[in-house]
């Protein structure tokens, strides 16, 4: 029967393709599903371990009662365990420690690069900055003092935060026609401290070299979330976020298109500039400070706010910027300011003790 | 027509097998994602070395550490807050400082008719232990907009509301555990260091130290002559009873719960809020100095400045203001 004879064909036509696409997808998924699963497995052990390290937390009722809180550890192993992404992260703050977190063989390393400068808050601010870093795993914090020799200071202090720092100095060249002390205005403060940290940077690691960093350009009063440090660890070359309180706005941020590519900047202040960002408001890849070993801060006639640019212009493009936070909507870092104490009732002759430090 | 139909039959026949073929062939092969697979199996074995070795940390007894109480003492810091452009921020920043310090129990006291959505999130996501509570302060005691910070005292209604949360919670339990405690007031834009926490947990009574940048100098503190304090060296109505900063002392949970009535009065004159708190409680001969007999400052006052909103203004009075729902 003819009927029969083509239904035969067309089994025989057919069968080779459904055993050849389901046999190929088998072996495409299986090893990727063992991979997975084993995973999820250490992303849970790795979060609950520290847990039993620390001292175990509960919450007490406020007025309304809420209860125990949970710390939801299977949505994250989901989230870190997904295939795009690189497999764990953190290392939440669920855990109480004074030393910095052990470090890692696996996170890319931050380089934190401060500038800082003499003045009465300066130890106040580093303390807190120094509390913020100590639960940030693999930060390796560079401080570089404006000023002739490394004051004791910063010294002492960066020696019993237990971070892992490297601390360096360089003075701006003061302006000596004006009194009093005064730097050179032509030159952005920090500027060439950013400048030798990102020098010794290219000192020390070489171009080859298979360690993978993250630099960071972190100011002394500024406010940094810690989820932030996480944001950026993934960045290939110069990823971007939203900083609050910069140009006179509640915050300036990357314009991000449906395509997850920046095309602009939300800001108000000159948003025509190569990069109308915050000093805080990106991060680079180290191997691309290596690899363009000639990009540093431009120290002379720089207008206001092109600052970031000087340098970003000559690392990247707009195109290859990665978008952080959530597509640029989220607040991780806020460009706080801290006032200048009154001083008054130090008088001439000063009234307290010059020898405490503060 | 017939022969054709077996022509096409034969011919797709044949491809399909010789396709079948190749593809067998290449699985035979383990595909090129063995490379992507590589790199994901060296990070397992690289997890796993971890996961091993905070085991052994874990086995391991600290030797360095003598042996502890089991629960030592925790302090209670009191934190009035209000909702400002900086406050996520100062919050941020306090929390991170606070999260080092182990048995604390944080009590957020908002300056607000209600818990604010911002507050709650925020201390879910803390990792703190905390107690949320809120009381607005009454019109005629709130600071208006351009008025001096040190024209009304702040904060006062929060604090006292902290207190009584501590006596009302404190009074129903009866163990000797809540009873061990130090209670401290911190507000959310000072600078505290690490060691400052645990100068304060051995507090019997009150305990005090040095606070820089208060008071329009460098610092203020506490003179102490043979292991007691003698006066106060401060450049501003040094003839208060007492003459400190709210960062300046901590009190132990066990005075506080001794003494019901003590609280802050926000009807005090400048500068004499934490006086008129501590004045019920302790006498200046009974006050315990710490940071090394008051010599070393371990606590700043450090104020934010109120960012510029210029053209967020210009923008809003526009309509264009930024997104309400990002928060700040």
């Amino acid at each position: 029967m003819p009927k029969r004879r083509d239904v035969l064909a067309i089994v025989l036509i057919v069968l080779p393709w459904t055993l050849l696409i389901t046999v190929w997808h088998q072996s495409a998924i299986a090893p990727l599903l063992t991979i997975r699963k084993a995973c999820y497995h250490l992303v849970k052990e790795l979060f609950i371990i520290p847990g039993t390290l620390a001292v175990r937390r509960h919450q007490l009722a406020d007025d309304r009662g809420n209860g125990r809180r949970d710390t939801g550890q299977g949505s994250d192993s989901k989230e870190y365990c997904s295939p795009d992404k690189d497999i764990v992260e953190v290392v939440r703050t669920e855990y109480v420690y004074t030393r910095p977190p052990p470090w890692s063989d696996v996170l890319p390393t931050i380089h934190v690069i401060t500038p800082t400068y003499s003045r009465p808050v300066q130890k106040a601010e580093l303390t807190r900055l120094a509390n913020t870093f100590l639960h940030v795993p693999n930060l390796h914090w560079i401080l570089v003092e404006d000023s002739q020799r490394r004051t004791p200071l910063v010294t002492q202090l960066l020696h019993e935060t237990g971070l892992n720092y490297t601390h360096l100095n360089v003075e701006t060249p003061r302006n000596y026609k004006l009194r009093g002390d005064v730097r050179d205005p032509r030159i952005p403060r920090g500027t060439m401290q950013r400048n030798l940290a990102l020098r010794w940077l290219r000192e020390t690691f070489s171009v080859n070299s298979t360690q993978p960093g993250i630099v960071y350009f972190a100011d002394d009063d500024n406010t940094y979330s810690l989820e932030l440090f996480e944001e950026m660890r993934s960045t290939r070359k110069v990823s971007v976020w939203p900083v609050a309180f910069v140009g006179g706005l509640r915050y300036e941020s990357p314009k991000v298109n449906a395509a997850g590519k920046v095309y602009g900047w939300k800001t108000v202040f000159d948003p025509h500039r190569p990069f109308a960002i915050d000093m805080a408001g990106f991060a680079v890849n180290l191997r691309l400070i290596l690899f363009k070993p000639q990009a540093y801060f431009k120290l002379r006639g720089v207008k206001g706010g092109y600052q970031e640019s000087s340098l970003l212009r000559e690392l990247v493009t707009l195109n290859d910027l990665e978008p952080k936070a959530a597509n640029c909507t989220k607040i991780l870092v806020w460009h706080t300011r801290t006032e200048k104490p009154v001083l008054v009732n130090e008088g001439k002759k000063g009234f307290t003790d010059p020898n405490v430090e503060i | 027509m017939r022969l054709k139909l077996k022509t096409v039959f034969v011919l797709y026949f044949t491809v399909s097998l010789l396709g079948l073929i190749y593809a067998l062939m290449q699985l035979g092969q383990r595909c090129d994602c063995t490379e992507h697979d590589a790199a994901r199996d060296r990070t397992i074995s690289r997890l796993r070395g971890e996961l091993h070795s905070l085991r052994e940390q874990m086995k391991k007894p600290e030797p360095t550490n003598p042996p502890k109480p089991a629960l030592p003492p925790t302090i209670h810091v009191i934190t009035p807050t209000y909702t400002r452009l900086v406050q996520k921020a100062e919050l941020t920043r306090l929390s991170q400082t606070l999260l080092h310090v182990r048995q604390l129990h944080w009590i957020l006291v908002e300056d607000s008719p209600h818990k604010t959505v911002l507050v709650s999130e925020f201390l879910v996501r803390s990792g703190l232990t905390y107690t949320h509570l809120h009381v607005p302060t009454p019109r005629e005691s709130k600071l208006q907009e351009g008025d001096p910070s040190w024209l009304k005292p702040r904060g006062a209604e929060q604090r006292n509301e902290g207190l009584r949360w501590l006596r009302e919670t404190a009074g129903g339990r009866q163990g000797a555990q809540l009873e061990e405690g130090v209670v401290y007031f911190a507000d959310d834009d000072n600078t505290y260091s690490l060691q400052l926490f645990e100068e304060m947990r051995g507090t019997q009574m009150v305990s005090v130290w040095p606070v820089g940048l208060v008071g329009g100098m460098r610092y203020e503190r506490p003179v102490v002559e043979q292991g007691r304090v003698v006066r106060f060296h401060t450049g501003w109505r040094p003839n208060r009873p007492f003459p400190l900063d709210m960062a300046g002392f901590a009190v132990s949970l066990r005075l506080v719960l001794a003494n019901p009535d003590a609280h802050f009065d926000g009807d005090a004159p400048m500068g004499f809020l934490e006086s008129s708190f501590l004045q019920g409680l302790v006498t200046m001969e009974e006050l315990e100095p710490k940071a090394d007999m008051c010599t070393k400052v371990l606590v700043w006052h450090t104020r934010t400045e109120k960012p510029k909103m210029k053209r967020e203004d210009a923008l809003q009075k526009q309509g264009l203001g930024s997104d309400p729902g990002v928060e700040v």
